[in-house]
């Protein structure tokens, strides 16, 4: 008797027969009907009108058939959440059952019922479970945690079962310890700055402990884990490395790729010159080698990887060509990984091996695969200087094989070849001639018309050639229109007196009897050119052009260094970053590699998923244009004067914001002498968002701009602004991902009197940039560039360079939130990019801040009480004359001292550019590092951000 | 994190269908068969998207195994975990096809829930999971142990005198412990061998790839000792005395298994699962430590009626006493051929044009060590050029070795503790199959 039968019922009154079935007192009868049940299931059949009859069957102590009444329960407990209850009891009873598989089971199912009303009877049986004496069922109970969490987060944080769960990272059972790990790991994604998986030495050797005893999959979880760890120093990562590596030669290749993927980032951290680098290196390339022995589908994986392994560390597999070679029987897809690496691999040691082989691919039956052969031939010639002439002459002796597309693909890559190494390789045009007839493809046309027009001084007929394309004009694709009308113009100022008909013949068949907007454009530019001044025209189109760069099929760096991270898994298959597929915020953080030993401080993050982000946290970047476009509309609603009140908000809450930004504007602008409407004073939804200086805002890529005030507020204390002379560190204000590879990193200082902003452009694309351009958005206190960026000469791929940008402050008014905040647009030849950075406002302290003894006194009685704010500032060592004298230097002037009882108090004045004064009173015990600041000023917004630049001040 | 694991059957019926954590529905198994059999050849068909969700998939025994997850997910463990379930099942219903996965619909569901749980992957060991599984496992024929009709080596005819009976091998692991079946031990060793030989006849490239593969119907065996060759050495450097030596560029182990025996003596010690598992594996590249097997001189060349003629010697260098089977030659030739008529060396041998792959493919069933067969190929070729002679080649060869392995690797000794009671049988198998040997003309 098999179970196929179970599959063939299909009378019709079958539900009321199972029915039947079900409610029969012979076990055996029952057990095959659930499973009658459980077939209907699977094929898609409704059957959740069993359930009450199937959910009487629970109740038995033969195990298989508990476990498939289970298995219906699962699957139907989320159309019934009434009857789900039902079994609530069973379950609960389960879970104290002597036997540990019963108790497990009862856990594990019970977490797969998705209903709510289930939650909270799941949550004393689930506790017990999590200290169960079986590790069967601990293990069981760690996932389950992770299920409930996706049902009710609160509950699971609410019962505490987040610390029972860490502890189980500390279980003596390393499949318990996997679980966990697997579980946090998890939780913690949707919690990106949760600091639940708290990693630290102690943690990770526990780590490494259990990953020598677990399972494979195991392994897996803990390597991922691992792979999000940021040591703190290169000891530390060669140690883990060290403990790592064994897992190389682990038959899994889940597990081999996952180690790879630890090593790679570590391996960032480690010094170049240290033997065990190189060791390493070694290490590294015998499992990735192994992977190629696998399925094809995985070898497909494997190459992919491999593929980013090979860009971003080449000297791994620089001897291992051979295994890149194809085999006959290689599915296309893996052939052309295949060569896609040996192209990267190429280099001046092996090119007369690889080009052998590619020769012999050349003449393969696969067409894709053959021109992609062919391409891969010019590519070589490009990367490999020494290989070029080699090349060339392949390439032709696969172009007198006259197999047709074999040319065509030969011909295209010539023309590339000529790109790169000009009045070389001229000599074969002559043989590119031969074959004109036989192009059909539109690419290989446009390739050898380029050659025609660029050459045409050495073809003797280049004339006849050109005008027979033009036959058959308007069949042609735009690719070759657009080429051929170029290659004439080119001829015609090469060759003027025979070539003057077939000049006006192509112009006008491109601007009067063309539908295509580019081509007529073209047209009608060489036209006027040609009529107003052919001298300028030859040196337009005649101009020498820029050298094709060696590798364009290259991935960004910046996002190769993200995929690195995501060795093994899909974003590596994909080639894309996870944000690019994954929906939600799961797992879409932008993970970066460590920097190297020595650049820089090392990080020391408790945190998960931005372990490196928030050392170098770039400020928030504005997220589209559209954003920028609705400030601006608003401002346009303010009637641009200092003493008018607000206009009545309209809407939204934008208009919320506009509310504090109209009276904020006031209280900037104002007369020093005209009191303060109460109503101004302090705002607590303003305050919060004051003062976060650069170095301290958060990563936070996603969120819009107001979004992030909270997590400002959260960081603002800690940290450290330089001051005067110093300027704080430069940050990244705008990372190459969001700008077409444009990175902007930069600080302001005030020097000789006068507000810079400096900034380092690095430029990390492909191609050169030129046309720079900034401007600034409206902000709290005018700031404006004083004259145009000043940077002259293009900016090559991967260089950087230094501008410093003098600002004026009579730029328009707006009030930003937080106060000192600068939205800023740059443009290059590329697109326009917004971001916005944060100035300290000790840079808008003027030289004349110093008030009369008099006047302080007199204003600091007028001053309202409420306008007073007071500041700790905890950890200064300075006396209160090294104090004063390094304040000074910020224009932040001493006007009095006093002693009492042995503390010493510095009354202090400075003032803005906008002309707000703020006074200060520094109390300053001997013995004590924690000063106190008070803070009095019209326009009290601006203490916050006064006091944390005191505090930047004082610590630098 | 696995979302779901279904089978399909290759006409796109449902077997199973497991939901690990509701995150998408099960009409996602439809869009699949769409996607899957809308493939074009060159379409790498291992990872496939839709809305949100990625699939990932094998083909074992004619059916979809497949996997979805939603998010960042490594294809290597799914992949791997896919081809583990395919173990698995293969383990303990006896067979991998339509039949036995819809006869053990509940087993499957069983073993499912004990591998996976919410996505995460739990164990896939045999012995682990003989502890839970309930179910009992249905055959789709009954084991006999008679059934020696059928004999062969990986389906192969072989010359063997004592061989294994071909069923044994395709039972439920179960039925071992529950009908005390007969206790049985398999040691394959199993090596693929790709190589590229030049036109000049040169050794180009020559890779092996190996394997020793366990398969174990043994109830009680606690531990098993495997002895290789004692000059078994590893790596380039590593050398160990002069000539007989067996080399290896690379291996790895089964996690199981335990090598504190393995540098001083070359045992390999380990608990076998029941089932079958992989031990070692391991690869060598270009060093092969005797001549390739098959060596190929050919001539090409016009007859003056315009007819291709490609005259081809074939020698095998295996040592006498041995031969290949099953050899099979593909020579591609160009296009445009219409016609083939051959002169072979023996009546065994066949020939045929395939005009589908544009390519002859020249049989040869048996091919003793040290001899040397030759074809004489006539085509027909309409519009034949001197370019299109050069779409002869390169020839592609398929063949099986039996009881050859090229790497010298041998099992040097086989012992069980505790000592077996009552009649045990234990064999040790070796195999070389042609992966991709290609000769260039």
């Amino acid at each position: 008797m098999t179970d196929s039968k179970y599959f063939t019922t299909t009378k019709k009154g079958e539900i009321f027969e199972l029915k039947a079935e079900l409610n029969s007192d012979k076990k055996e009868k029952k057990k095959e009907a659930v499973k009658k049940v459980i077939a209907s299931m699977t094929v898609g059949k409704d059957v959740s009108a069993l359930f009450p009859d199937v959910v009487n069957c629970m109740q038995t102590d033969n195990l298989e058939l508990k476990k498939l009444v289970y298995l219906y329960l699962m699957n139907y407990a989320k159309s019934q959440p009434d009857m789900a209850i039902m079994a609530v009891n069973t379950f609960v009873k389960d879970c104290e059952d002597p036997n540990p598989l019963i108790r497990a089971l009862a856990v594990r199912t019970m977490g797969c019922i998705r209903v709510d009303k289930i939650t909270e009877y799941l949550c004393e049986p689930l506790r017990k479970c999590l200290k169960d004496e079986d590790p069967y069922v601990r293990k069981t109970a760690a996932v389950c945690v992770a299920k409930l969490h996706d049902i009710n987060a609160q509950l699971v944080e609410d019962q505490g079962f987040l610390d029972t769960l860490k502890d189980l990272i500390s279980d003596s059972n390393p499949m318990v310890v996997a679980n966990a790990v697997a579980a946090l790991s998890e939780i913690a994604e949707s919690h990106p700055n949760s600091n639940l998986l708290d990693l630290n030495p102690q943690t990770i050797n526990k780590l490494l402990t259990a990953l020598n005893e677990c399972t494979e999959w195991g392994q897996i979880f803990i390597l991922d884990c691992l792979a999000n760890y940021t040591p703190r120093d290169d000891r530390e990562s060669q140690s883990i490395c060290e403990r790592v590596t064994p897992r190389l030669s682990h038959a899994n290749s889940a597990v081999v790729l996952s180690a790879v993927k630890v090593l790679m980032k570590f391996m960032e951290m480690l010094p170049k010159d240290l033997d065990y680098y190189g060791t390493l290196l070694k290490k590294l390339a015998p499992p990735l080698v192994t992977l190629l022995s696998a399925e094809p589908e995985l070898q497909y994986v494997a190459l992919r990887n491999i593929n980013l392994i090979v860009q971003r560390r080449p000297e791994i597999l620089k001897h291992e060509m051979k295994v890149f070679f194809v085999k006959y029987n290689d599915p296309i897809y893996v052939k052309l990984e295949k060569l896609d690496i040996m192209i990267r691999l190429a280099s001046q040691a092996n090119i007369a091996q690889v080009l052998a082989e590619l020769k012999e691919y050349a003449t393969e039956v696969d067409v894709d695969f053959v021109r992609k052969a062919v391409r891969a031939i010019g590519r070589c010639a490009i990367k490999v200087e020494q290989s070029a002439e080699r090349c060339v002459s392949t390439l032709l002796d696969l172009i007198q094989t006259k197999v047709n597309y074999v040319v065509q693909e030969a011909i295209v890559v010539i023309k590339d070849i000529f790109r790169k190494y000009p009045n070389k390789y001229e000599s074969v045009i002559a043989t590119l001639c031969e074959n004109l007839d036989s192009l059909d493809e539109p690419e290989a046309r446009a390739a050898m018309i380029w050659i025609v027009g660029e050459y045409a001084e050495r073809i003797d007929n280049a004339d006849e050639l050109l005008e027979s394309f033009l036959e058959g004009f308007h069949d042609e694709s735009t690719q070759v229109q657009l080429q051929l009308l170029t290659a004439i113009v080119k001829l015609f100022l090469k060759k003027p007196t025979e070539t003057q008909e077939l000049v006006q013949q192509v112009l006008s068949l491109a601007t009067q009897d063309s539908d295509n907007p580019d081509l007529r454009d073209r047209g009608y530019i060489y036209w006027r050119l040609l009529s107003t001044d052919p001298v300028a025209a030859k040196e337009v189109v005649l101009a020498e052009k820029p050298l094709i760069s060696e590798e364009t099929d290259l991935i960004e760096p910046t996002l190769l260094e993200e995929l690195i991270c995501h060795i093994g898994t899909l974003a590596s298959v994909y080639h894309k970053p996870p944000s690019a597929f994954v929906e939600g915020s799961r797992g879409v953080q932008h993970k970066r590699l460590p920097g190297s030993a020595g650049s820089g401080d090392s990080v020391d993050s408790p945190d998960t998923a931005s372990a490196a982000g928030v050392s170098e946290a770039p400020p928030a970047v504005i997220p589209s244009q559209g954003d920028l476009l609705g400030d601006l509309l608003n401002l346009d609603l303010t009637p641009p004067t200092a003493t008018g009140p607000p206009p009545a908000p309209s809407s939204g809450l934008q208009m919320g914001a506009m509310d504090l930004l109209g009276g904020g504007l006031d209280s900037l602008m104002g007369d020093e002498s005209e009191p303060l409407g109460g109503d101004l004073g302090g705002s607590p939804a303003l305050g919060a968002g004051f003062g976060a200086p650069p170095a301290a805002m958060p990563a936070s890529f996603n969120a819009p701009v107001s979004g992030g005030l909270d997590d400002l507020f959260d960081l603002g204390g800690g940290v450290g602004m330089p001051m005067g002379s110093y300027s704080p560190p430069k940050t990244v204000w705008l990372p190459a991902m969001k700008a077409k590879g444009l990175e902007i990193s930069g600080t302001f200082a005030r020097r000789a009197g006068v507000i810079q902003m400096e900034m380092t452009l690095t430029n990390k694309a492909m191609s050169v940039m030129t046309d720079f351009a900034i401007q600034f958005n409206r902000n709290s206190f005018g700031l404006a560039p004083a004259g145009p960026l000043q940077i002259l000469t293009p900016l090559s791929p991967n260089q950087s360079i230094e501008a410093a940008l003098p600002l004026s402050t009579v730029g328009p008014v707006m009030k930003m939130e937080p106060l000192t905040n600068l939205q800023v647009a740059v443009k290059n030849n590329i697109d326009v990019f917004y971001f916005s950075c944060q100035y300290p406002i000790s840079m808008l302290f003027v030289e004349d801040g110093k008030m009369e003894r008099q006047v302080f006194l007199a204003t600091w009685k007028d001053i309202p009480n409420d306008n007073e704010s007071q500041f700790q500032i905890k950890d200064c060592h300075l006396n209160s004359d090294a104090a004063s004298n390094k304040l000074q230097g910020s224009n932040v002037f001493t006007i009095a001292k006093r002693t009492v009882e042995g503390q010493d108090m510095l009354y202090q004045s400075m003032k803005l550019t906008n002309g707000i004064w703020v006074l200060a009173e520094l109390r300053v015990q001997t013995g004590n590092p924690n000063y106190t600041v008070s803070l009095k000023c019209r326009a009290p917004e601006v203490s916050q951000c006064v006091f944390q630049s005191y505090e930047a001040m004082l610590k630098n | 994190m696995i979302s779901q694991v279904f089978i399909l059957s290759s006409k796109g019926d449902h077997l199973i269908y497991k939901d690990f954590r509701g995150e998408a529905g099960s009409d996602v198994v439809g869009v699949f068969y769409e996607k899957v059999t809308a493939l074009t050849g060159d379409q790498p068909p291992v990872v496939m998207s839709h809305k949100d969700l990625h699939f990932v998939h094998v083909r074992q025994g004619g059916l979809y195994w497949v996997a979805t997850t939603t998010a960042d997910s490594s294809p290597f463990t799914i992949i791997e975990f896919l081809n583990r379930l395919t173990a698995l099942v293969k383990d303990y219903c006896g067979s991998l096809s339509e039949k036995s996965v819809q006869m053990n619909f509940a087993l499957i569901y069983e073993l499912l829930d004990e591998i996976v749980d919410y996505g995460y992957i739990q164990t896939t060991s045999s012995d682990v999971l003989k502890n839970f599984i309930q179910t009992e496992a249905v055959s789709s024929k009954p084991f006999s142990l008679f059934d020696l009709s059928n004999v062969g080596l990986f389906g192969a005819e072989t010359q063997q005198s004592k061989v294994a009976p071909s069923s044994a091998a395709t039972r439920p692991i179960q039925s071992s412990r529950e009908q005390g079946g007969k206790s049985e031990i398999f040691v394959d060793v199993i090596e693929r061998m790709s190589v590229v030989i030049g036109s000049n006849g040169v050794l180009m490239k020559a890779d092996i790839e190996g394997e020793i593969k366990v398969k174990c119907y043994m109830p009680s065996c606690s531990e098993m000792r495997i002895g290789l060759n004692e000059e078994f050495s590893i790596g380039k450097s590593q050398l160990r005395g002069y000539g007989a030596a067996v080399r290896v560029d690379e291996c790895s182990f089964h996690q199981a298994v335990r090598l504190d025996e393995f540098d001083t003596h070359r045992i390999l010690r380990l608990c076998p699962s029941q089932g079958e598992q992989t031990v070692m594996q391991y690869q060598l590249s270009d060093d092969l430590p005797s001549a390739p097997p098959f060596r190929l001189f050919p001539t090409i060349e016009r007859d003056s009626g315009g007819r291709l003629l490609m005259y081809l010697k074939l020698r095998c260098d295996l040592p006498p006493k041995s031969a290949a089977i099953n050899v099979c030659a593909t020579i591609p030739v160009p296009k445009g051929s219409v016609s083939l008529s051959q002169e072979l060396s023996s009546p065994d041998q066949s020939a045929e044009l395939k005009l589908q792959s544009r390519a002859v493919d020249w049989q040869i069933p048996r091919f003793p060590g040290g001899t040397q067969l030759s074809a004489l190929f006539k085509l027909e070729v309409p519009g034949l050029s001197s370019a299109s002679m050069l779409e002869v080649g390169p020839v592609g060869l398929s063949f099986e070795l039996p009881k050859i392995t090229v790497t010298g690797l041998q099992i040097r000794f086989l012992r069980l503790s505790p000592v077996q009671p009552g009649p045990s049988q234990r064999w040790v198998r070796y195999v070389t199959h042609s992966d991709s040997y290609t000769i260039r003309i």
